[in-house]
């Protein structure tokens, strides 16, 4: 099975295996994951929310037949919630239950100073691998089999988290001072997302390979829809995306992402709708636009090309799934 | 092709894309490993190593273009303006073109590479001779549109252009003596003339694209400058759309500044107190640790905007400005007057940006063809609204304080100081005209935290900056 390779051979490779799993990319996606494959660099992918960043390393792991390991980034995550951290009520709770065990080790200790350099001795039992917590990143670096990892937006996060992210993205490896540096059995395949809440720092940047994805081209869109949404009819498919198409277009506050076109699309299957008409719209336009103001908008941009949409119809039947966009 | 790449890359340097050492070297293995068959994939391999911005993508696109395929192209749109000059089609012109070769080879007519290349219309041997050239005459020098003449010439005598036409002329009578058909001869003489201006564009099309390479952001960053420097006051529709890009900018500028802010106070000190009293029920054992959090400083805002006639154009942009600001912060209450006050807070939050702009100008909220009266307002906002101003609000003024020789009633700026954190004015007048007049700057001025004069974007960013610092 092809799909078990832990590399790609071609960028055309790329493409069928995302294929495979459902992803629709263009080919300079498709490049970049083919380098960051072989050069065994991070991939960060900016661009505007729900266009498939996060998706794009699911499908990757998926791909590639590894495991993902997901670092969601926020406002004040740091190293103790990204790496890794001691089971501080552990081992508080072993040293209460060992109570005994621990008294017997101080038995006959003559001094204070004698009892600390005996507890001293056993301190290693304390600060193992028994007692660690990994978190994502830890675990990527440790695991045995090669993983993806995703890290999620990195915007979110501080800088002196992305700071942090540096030792661990250029080499791999992480010092924990009880135990010394672990460093990575096989390099991860890690992709950083970003949108663009803030600039990254140039030294991250550098670091990684840069991907822009920007909401795909109407026909790639249509394609998409035909795939994840295989219930819909071709011709009412081709209108929900002329129709999202042309919303992006409007000034909106939030502009419709992919992913609520799929769930339009969904939406309209589900209702068993054939054509856009101005009623259906109207209850349904709420799945792709989630603000007051820009529903507004949308329905008076939207109901001229409806009435065109209507007379053409009428007119002939034939020509139905031309666009008429221009 | 690595010494074009180490090229392109100090190309992309000099248009001010920042391309580090390391970023190059990934440059390198990446082409390496993916060839050179596929072009698209050549440039994405390049995009994706060496340019990590994506406002800089445009540029990178355009130079791309310009750099490995300006000459190219060039060359060809001169095979086209071939046919049109001769009006041929395509085969036509190949049939031209092989009738002419047959004829040299018949005649046994020995011709330099270059005119062989020219009359055989060999795009890839062109290329490569007009690369040459370019680089034996240093074009790459150029610098301004006025070298271009320089280095034209320069070139052209480095291609050879004069021998080549006294070659062309010594061929043409050639033919002229090889007893042809005339109207064939007529049109292999309008050929070779045509083939020898076709260079002499070919070579002033290859310096301009070199003067392109090094010039285009420069010209953009010069209008992007010039236009941050102009004043509200005059601006046409094209400026006013491009002002309005650089305000949502600037939102999101201050919303980074304040994000980062309020992410450094995530975690207080290990709070004694507090991890004792959650642990008495472990028997004071301390199995939950506990830091104190700190207060996150909300910023709140209220901003008095002067929607008089005298300020009518800036008012917009200022109205814009309090708009973004409302957007960003929670805490935000929009005030405008012109002899009284009246609060936009609500109508700001509820209609979008235009609209609601179009709304609080048109005289609804408040009377605006009145004169200005800032004494009146100011004792507007001390009545009703001085219990809002607490140690952590900052007031910002917007207005040129031209009062009309009304009543000043500056007390009520010492009284709101006194109670705010800071009391900021932005006037959108010269600094020089304040206090002349009717303006009352001066008497305003010794109550204000940060007065600073904002007409022009650079001079709103540079108050934004010291705001959020």
């Amino acid at each position: 099975m092809p799909t078990s390779e832990a590399t790609f051979a071609s960028i055309d490779d790329v493409i069928t295996r995302f294929a495979a799993q459902k992803y629709i990319c263009s080919r300079r996606i498709a490049t970049v994951v083919y380098l960051a494959s072989h050069l065994e660099k991070p991939i960060l992918v900016e661009g505007p929310a729900g266009v498939g960043k996060t998706e794009l390393a699911k499908v990757l792991a998926n791909a590639l037949g590894h495991e993902l390991i997901r670092l969601q980034c926020y406002e004040g995550l740091d190293e103790a919630k990204a790496l890794y951290e001691w089971e501080y009520a552990k081992q508080l709770l072993y040293t209460q239950i060992l109570k005994d065990k621990i008294s017997e080790v101080l038995g006959g200790a003559m001094s204070l100073k004698e009892a600390v350099d005996r507890i001293a001795l056993e301190d290693d039992v304390f600060f193992s691998d028994r007692f660690i917590l990994p978190r994502p990143l830890l675990r990527a670096i440790s695991a045995p089999e090669p993983i993806v990892l995703l890290i999620d937006e990195i915007d979110k996060a501080d800088s002196e988290f992305e700071a942090f992210l540096l030792e661990v993205l250029s080499d791999f490896q992480v010092s924990v001072p009880e135990l010394g540096t672990l460093r990575a059995r096989h390099i991860p395949l890690v992709v950083l997302t970003s949108n663009n809440a803030r600039e990254m720092s140039d030294a991250l940047k550098r670091r990684c390979l840069h991907l822009y994805i920007d909401f795909p081209p109407a026909a790639q869109e249509l394609e998409i829809v035909r795939l994840k949404v295989p219930q819909i009819s071709t011709a009412l498919a081709d209108e929900v995306v002329s129709v999202v198409q042309r919303i992006r277009q409007i000034d909106l506050k939030k502009t419709p992402s992919i992913s609520e076109t799929l769930d339009w699309a969904k939406a309209l299957a589900l209702l068993n709708a054939e054509h856009l008409d101005e009623a259906l719209l109207h209850d349904t336009l709420s799945t792709i636009l989630k603000y007051e103001g820009d529903l507004r908008k949308a329905q008076d941009e939207l109901k001229e090309y409806l009435q065109r949409q209507q007379a053409q119809r009428a007119a002939g039947p034939a020509h139905s799934d031309k666009d008429v966009l221009h | 092709m690595d010494a074009k790449i180490v090229e392109f890359t100090s190309l992309l340097r000099q248009n001010g894309l920042r391309v580090s050492l390391a970023e190059h070297m990934d440059g390198f293995r990446a082409t390496r490993l993916l060839g050179l068959v596929d072009r698209t994939a050549f440039k994405d391999a390049l995009r994706s190593t060496m340019v990590k911005r994506s406002v800089d993508v445009a540029a990178f696109d355009e130079l791309f273009d310009l750099y490995f395929s300006g000459l190219g192209a060039s060359v060809k749109a001169s095979t086209t303006s071939l046919m049109a000059a001769l009006q041929l089609d395509e085969a036509a012109l190949q049939h031209l073109l092989d009738a002419l070769a047959e004829l040299l080879e018949q005649l046994d007519i020995q011709l330099s590479d270059l005119a062989h290349a020219l009359l055989r219309n060999d795009t890839g041997q062109l290329e490569k001779q007009l690369r040459e050239a370019a680089a034996t005459a240093q074009v790459e020098g150029i610098q301004r549109t006025f070298q271009e003449g320089r280095y034209s010439h320069a070139m052209a005598q480095a291609m050879g252009l004069g021998p080549l036409a006294a070659e062309l002329d010594a061929l043409k009578a050639r033919l002229d003596d090889a007893g042809l058909d005339p109207a064939q001869l007529a049109q292999l003489q309008r050929l070779i003339e045509r083939r020898l201006q076709d260079l002499t564009d070919m070579i002033k099309r290859a310096v301009r694209l070199e003067l392109e390479k090094r010039d285009p952001s420069v010209r953009e960053n010069q209008r992007l400058h010039n236009l941050a420097d102009k004043n509200f006051y005059y601006l046409s529709e094209e400026e006013i759309r491009r002002m309005k890009e650089a305000v949502a900018k600037l939102a999101q500028r201050l919303k980074n500044v304040v994000a980062i802010r309020r992410r450094q106070a995530k975690r207080g000190k290990f709070d004694v107190k507090d991890t004792l009293r959650k642990n008495l029920q472990y028997g004071g054992v301390p199995f939950k640790i506990r830091f104190d959090r700190r207060m996150k400083d909300k910023p709140q805002v209220m901003v008095l905007c002067d929607v008089s006639d005298s300020v009518r154009n800036v008012s917009r942009f200022m109205l814009q400005f309090v708009y973004s600001l409302q957007d960003l912060y929670s805490r935000v209450r929009s005030f405008i007057f012109v002899s009284e006050l009246g609060e936009i807070t609500q109508l700001f939050e509820e209609q979008e940006i235009g609209a609601a702009i179009e709304h609080a100008l048109t005289g609804n909220i408040i009377n605006v063809f009145a004169h200005s009266d800032f004494g009146r307002a100011f004792r507007g906002f001390h009545r009703d609204y001085l219990s809002a101003v607490n140690n952590r609000t900052t007031v910002i003024i917007l207005g040129d304080a031209r009062n009309n020789y009304n009543l000043p009633h500056e007390w009520v700026l010492k009284d709101v100081q006194r109670r705010a954190k800071q009391l900021i004015w932005l006037n959108p007048e010269n600094r020089l005209t304040w206090g002349f007049g009717d303006s009352e700057m001066d008497r305003y001025l010794p109550h204000c935290d940060l007065v600073e004069e904002c007409r022009n974007l650079n001079q709103l960013y540079r108050v934004i900056d010291r705001l959020v610092r």
